[in-house]
């Protein structure tokens, strides 16, 4: 009889306790920083990075990244949202690994195969990645931290992406049920 | 007074300290509520698993109402707290494809780095479309140019729109998020559920 | 107790009172009260006639008057160029624009120094600088440039040369006498240099 390598893993905490935490977390950041949380910013600031170090020449042309530098004086990797992200990895690491959840797999339903999965998620990355941009925050920037604030531009960004994927939800619903 | 860092309070780098510690906070949160797994994200979509409208809305509310005691306390002035710009057209447009981004890819941003930091694969594809999309942005920056920009309304806030006060509008938004919290219960109720 | 109810009981009453509560718009104090002594002390917030006047002369463009009288005494008479602020409505939002910027050189005026005073003392507690007070105000004003003393034959050079530019200055501002000198014009005293504003930035966000 072999023993199972599997630990059962802890489970999730409850949602209202999380929302809590995940809410001071947020105040946190307001109080400290003057600013909410974010996520798609560190992915602008990388790309800028990456066009200015691979085409220096170019990218100095290039519109996006001057509208970038006219945000950001000095290095763009050295930003807040970029520690913070860096924060993200390690706190996820460290959660995963305090409740058991830590593997490499790739996460779908077993009613389709991994690699449809992994092309929807590519897809979905490009498109978020674009519409972050256009939308000038994600949900955690936009959507969760224009909430706490009030503004009116983090509620529509809200209300749209979760409209929208509502109304597409029944076209992909053959990836999740 | 805060915020400490607009302040000086607290110097840069110090706050980008912070930002990494504030970043390992709303990681290890995120993960703990099982926001690391596409499934549970996408569950909201289809009622299996409404832990997004849960945590997502508390977070709000809390953080909202944190904010407003901590200014009614005077220890936090709130004209210096950064209030999302509004350029609407722009908004509306991101919105919509970040909802095609979501309902596909069953990340956001931030999850996807949650979910890769503990292995998931698919999180860590979805975080090259990322790169790949924003990079598809900036180099066709000159075409959309015109639609990012338009109908800037400067930072207004849904309370000022909506002619209330904050606080009458957080109380507001308290109610109507208990509210779907109780159907969000009822939605799970009707659908078998395993954990992911 | 599940959680969800828990989470309902205690952030509804939350809520209301926040909902109930008028907000709290008060402006923070920027100085403590030892600080803005210090500052009292030193009087560096004084800004001479002769400086002022010669920058009206010379139209130079970064100053900027401020009649802290009730616009009643405002329309009766003003210096050239002034803003009227009473000092009751200091602190309105329509005003915080001009009071707290780094752009001009903003000097506080009123009929003797005392309401000018007052306007400064509070504005500066805000945290705001690039604010001045004319000395002696329109009372000194009028004695000094107007209607100057001509100096004993025994008072310095530095005395006649002051007197020979506050007559050619209250010439040019609309009084008595005349000496159309054209030998230098120098301000006896220098005016003070206007301070950047300490860059007030709003956290930068998005993304």
């Amino acid at each position: 009889m072999t023993k199972s390598k599997e630990r059962k893993a802890r489970p999730y905490i409850n949602p209202y306790v999380g929302g809590v935490l995940l809410g001071l977390v947020l105040l946190a950041a307001n109080f400290v920083s003057g600013r909410g949380l974010g996520a798609s910013g560190a992915i602008k600031s990388t790309v800028v990075t990456a066009m200015n170090t691979v085409a220096p020449e170019a990218s100095a042309n290039s519109g996006f990244v001057k509208e970038f530098g006219e945000a950001h004086s000095g290095s763009p990797m050295k930003t807040w949202l970029v520690f913070e992200m860096l924060g993200v990895l390690v706190g996820g690491f460290l959660s995963g690994s305090l409740a058991g959840r830590l593997r490499f797999k790739v996460e779908h339903s077993p009613k389709i195969t991994s690699r449809r999965r992994l092309i929807f998620a590519l897809a979905g990355g490009v498109l978020f990645g674009f519409g972050s941009q256009l939308g000038r925050g994600c949900t955690s920037g936009s959507a969760l931290s224009g909430m706490a604030v009030l503004s009116l531009g983090g509620f529509v960004t809200m209300m749209a992406i979760f409209g929208t994927a509502y109304a597409l939800a029944y076209f992909f619903r053959k990836n999740w049920i | 007074m805060g915020p400490l860092s607009v302040n000086e309070i607290i110097s840069e780098n110090t706050n980008l300290f912070l930002a990494f510690i504030i970043g390992i906070g709303f990681g290890f949160v995120l993960e703990q509520s099982g926001f690391s797994s596409s499934r549970k994200l996408a569950g909201v979509f289809y009622g299996y698993d409404t832990v997004v409208l849960k945590v997502f809305f508390t977070a709000a509310i809390t953080a909202m109402l944190g904010l407003l005691f901590f200014s009614l306390f005077g220890w936090i002035d709130l004209n210096l707290v950064y209030v999302n710009p509004t350029y609407l057209t722009s908004a509306i447009l991101g919105g919509i494809i970040m909802g095609a981004g979501f309902i596909m890819g069953g990340y956001c941003p931030g999850t996807s780095f949650c979910g890769a930091s503990i292995g998931k694969l698919d999180a860590l594809v979805f975080i090259g479309g990322l790169f790949l999309g924003v990079f598809i942005f900036g180099l066709g920056y000159n075409l959309w140019e015109g639609t990012y920009m338009a109908n800037f309304l400067g930072s207004p806030k849904v309370s000022e729109s909506l002619g209330m006060s904050d606080g009458i509008f957080a109380f507001l938004l308290i109610i109507i998020a208990l509210a779907m919290f109780w159907v969000a219960e009822w939605a799970e109720k009707k659908f078998p559920r395993e954990e992911y | 107790m599940k959680p969800r109810t828990l989470l309902a009981m205690f952030i509804i009453p939350m809520g209301l009172i926040i909902a109930a509560v008028p907000q709290n718009k008060t402006k923070p104090y920027k100085l403590t009260a030892d600080q803005l002594l210090a500052e009292v002390n030193t009087r560096t917030q004084y800004i001479t006639p002769d400086a002022v006047a010669d920058m009206i002369v010379k139209k130079d463009p970064s100053l900027r008057l401020i009649d802290v009288r009730s616009q009643e005494e405002f329309e009766k008479f003003s210096l050239p160029g002034a803003v009227n602020i009473p000092v009751n409505d200091l602190l309105s939002d329509k005003y915080t624009d001009i009071l707290n910027q780094d752009v001009k050189m903003n000097v506080f005026y009123s009929n003797g120094s005392l309401v000018a005073n007052e306007a400064w003392m509070i504005t500066r507690q805000l945290g705001y600088i690039n604010n001045y007070v004319l000395e002696g105000g329109l009372n000194y004003w009028f004695d000094a440039i107007m209607n100057p003393q001509k100096p004993s034959t025994v008072n310095s050079d530095e005395e006649f040369a002051k007197y020979d530019f506050r007559k050619s200055a209250g010439a040019a501002l609309g009084g008595g006498g005349v000496v159309a000198s054209t030998s230098e014009q120098t301000s006896a005293s220098p005016k003070p240099a206007i301070k950047p504003a300490a860059k007030k930035k709003k956290a930068a966000g998005g993304c």
